[in-house]
């Protein structure tokens, strides 16, 4: 079947069929940035979700596929610096210039050519088109082997060629088929751009442009085979979403009306764990004053005075801590600002105060629907709700596992807290069981230190703090609100604007929020471990009129048990899998983020049992 | 989850190579010269690749990687050490200096 511009020209001119396509030929002039990228189409044919999240809210990931992908496309990557002339029709003004040329059927190949089409809504980058006269060939390279299925191609890939002889056709050329060439076989695989494929990738635009313009995102594909191989199944979270969609996860909380309606259960599997356990890349602590840190390839080398301290791997650092004095070359910081990898500042007493990272996350989608959320009284507070009764849950958890009378009065009185926390009405009453609840945790906490006068403990108390155990969890606190900030960046939340604690110039307020149920989790606990396996002791502490700080010694110990405590692996209470915490901090966020963009009914907050 | 790979090559331009080493040394420790074990996931074994293609000449260089398998296993215990052995670190955690 041949489709020459004729075809083309009645399909323009045909009225539409479907009222959407119709709206698409209205608006001829299409802003340029709205131009849909055929590459995008690929991803929503895969899987509306996948395209919507990475053509609307700007995420992107990369896995093994990915990259192979991009390395398969170096010989196709690189324009040629040959021209190329438009079809003779197109411009005929232009062409009476020129001499024209006496071989008209030569064939050209040009590769990484970019194209777009106004009628059409679409911009496209070809890899390679072959030209023979007014008649262009797309070539489009793809990593693997040829699929065995008897169209010759998935209709991603089909889809996405036929959307580039949409745009050539709309440039004047004749298209009538494709080629798509599998790397792993070395074959081509022609695609005849039939009417059936043609209306397919028409609808489609339609249908992508429809979910973007609505805002709303597609629902994750249901136990797809699909979802372990996509590079951007962390950020989906298709299981996790599909089961938290399914029920409300506290039953005292059946009667808000305000709950989304849930979907009913389609499957009763537990959620596959489609994300590692642990990450490979860890933190890099310097509190050596003086430090110097430079770039070297693709090492990072620290120095103090023109002696090498320790060089690592760029590969194996996800974030560089520095407390203090410590420099940094340009080339350092430019190199893991491209890499993604944050730099956070301390002072050298352990306060957290600034970052340096890349380019701020796309998703701005997230930060509207966070800002109006954080406007929105009764908003923030279901969140913090969730948020402030799993703090009381989780320190009720550390106290029953570690004090001796199980029939202690606090561990009624913090269930009492848990459960009224899910039930008040306003913030300020939020704030206040808040402070009864961390009141009563607290002079049962710190009687589980050990009896050491040197370690003497009168309660928590603060800025500064006045005990060894205080200086200890003032510091924790400050590396976890580090963690949370650097996280909620990476997801793309704003980490400065919550939706309990009140923002502050400076404060990382919304990270301050999700530190609330982590803080007896990751950091408490990690005061006991320092404490009780006497990796810290009296000389890991200076006395300072009144006020206590840590020597650097002290310092080192307590970063490498919180470190250790981050790396722990636990069974996820929700979920079931084995997955380790600083994981879990991100799944937390991701989880906030589905919330707020209306996927899933509630926060759940993290608690452990 | 990461893998042992040990990595060999001969470059036979001592340009190419002053090129080469770097990289290599973003990638793993060297164990002897020439010799590297590097603990990768594919992905980061497909970035070793992706540097080192173009800047190898493919008629006159040579490089072998040999999987050793996951860290935890047979990764970290097939390679036998005479003379002064090499320390590799065995378990993962922050760098705290």
């Amino acid at each position: 079947m041949i489709q020459g511009p004729d075809a083309r020209a009645s399909m323009s001119s045909s009225s539409s069929p479907t009222t959407s396509v119709s709206t698409l030929q209205t608006s001829d002039k299409i802003p340029d940035d709205a131009l849909l990228p055929v590459r995008m189409l690929n991803e929503f044919t895969y899987c509306p979700r996948l395209g919507y999240l990475e053509w609307v809210q700007g995420e992107w990931a990369e896995n093994l596929e990915t990259r192979q992908g991009s390395f398969g496309h170096r010989v196709v990557d690189k324009a040629d610096r040959k021209q190329v002339k438009p079809p003779a029709k197109v411009e005929p003004k232009q062409q009476a210039n020129s001499p024209q040329p006496d071989e008209p059927d030569e064939q050209i190949h040009a590769r990484s050519i970019m194209l777009s089409s106004d009628k059409e809504g679409l911009i496209a980058k070809l890899d390679l088109v072959e030209l023979e006269g007014d008649v262009a060939t797309p070539v489009d390279y793809k990593r693997g082997k040829v699929p065995d299925v008897p169209e010759g191609a998935y209709e991603p890939e089909r889809v996405q060629l036929c959307a580039q002889g949409l745009v050539l056709r709309d440039n004047g050329y004749q298209c009538d088929e494709g080629v798509l060439y599998f790397i792993a076989s070395k074959r081509r695989v022609v695609i005849p751009f039939d009417e059936e494929l043609v209306t397919r990738t028409r609808q489609l635009v339609t249908d992508f442009r429809a979910t973007a313009d609505a805002g709303i995102i597609p629902p994750p594909l249901e136990d797809s085979p699909k979802c372990p191989r996509c590079s951007l199944v962390g950020i989906c979270l298709p299981d996790e979403t599909n089961l938290l969609q399914l029920e409300p996860l506290t039953d005292q909380d059946n009667s808000d009306p305000t709950r989304l309606p849930t979907r009913l259960p389609k499957s009763t599997d537990p959620p596959r764990r489609l994300l590692p356990a642990k990450n490979n890349a860890l933190p890099l602590y310097i509190s050596e004053q003086g430090a110097f840190i430079g770039k070297s390839a693709e090492r990072l080398t620290i120095k103090l005075k023109k002696e090498q301290l320790a060089s690592v791997r760029m590969l194996d650092v996800s974030q560089i801590c520095l407390f203090g004095s410590v420099m940094l070359s340009a080339q350092a910081i430019s190199e893991l600002s491209r890499r993604g990898i944050p730099i956070c500042h301390f002072s050298y007493g352990g306060w957290f105060h600034s970052i340096t990272a890349g380019l701020i996350h796309k998703n701005i989608e997230l930060r509207i629907q966070q800002y109006s959320a954080a406007q929105d009284d009764e908003r923030s507070l279901k969140v913090a709700k969730q948020l402030i009764a799993g703090k009381i849950k989780n320190c009720r958890t550390l106290l029953r596992r570690h004090i001796h009378d199980k029939k202690s009065p606090v561990l009624t009185k913090l269930t009492d807290y848990h459960q009224r926390a899910l039930r008040v009405t306003s913030k300020e009453s939020l704030l206040g069981l808040e402070g009864m609840a961390a009141k009563e945790y607290f002079a049962d906490f710190f009687q589980l230190f050990p009896n050491h006068p040197a370690l003497a403990v009168n309660g928590r108390n603060r800025r500064p703090p006045r005990a060894p155990v205080n200086a200890v969890l003032s510091f924790l606190y400050s590396l976890l609100s580090k963690e949370l900030t650097v996280v909620l960046q990476a997801v793309g939340f704003d980490p400065m604007l919550g939706v309990f604690h009140t923002p502050r110039y400076g404060r990382p307020s919304l990270a301050l929020d999700l530190a609330e149920e982590f803080r007896p989790l990751l950091a408490d606990s990690a005061a006991l471990m320092v404490f009780n396996n006497g990796e810290v002791n009296a000389d890991s502490f200076i006395q300072r009129a009144g006020a206590v700080a840590m020597t650097p010694a002290g310092r080192k110990s307590v970063i490498a048990a919180y470190e250790r405590r981050m790396e722990t692996e636990i069974t996820h209470p929700i979920f079931g899998y084995k997955i380790c915490y600083r994981r879990i901090l991100e799944v937390q966020a991701r989880l906030l983020a589905r919330h707020l963009l209306g996927e899933i009914p509630e926060y759940p907050s993290f608690v452990t049992r | 989850m990461r893998s042992v790979y040990l990595v060999a090559y001969d470059i036979s331009c001592p340009k190419r190579y002053r090129k080469i080493y770097p990289i290599m040394r973003g990638y793993g420790e060297a164990l002897q010269y020439s010799v590297f074990r590097s603990e990768l996931t594919d992905t980061e074994l497909h970035s070793l690749k992706e540097l080192l293609w173009p800047l190898l000449n493919h008629d006159e260089d040579r490089v072998m990687i040999v999987d050793l398998g996951p860290i935890e296993g047979r990764g970290d215990n097939c390679v036998e050490f005479w003379g002064d052995p090499i320390v590799t670190p065995h378990e993962r955690s922050a760098t705290i200096i």
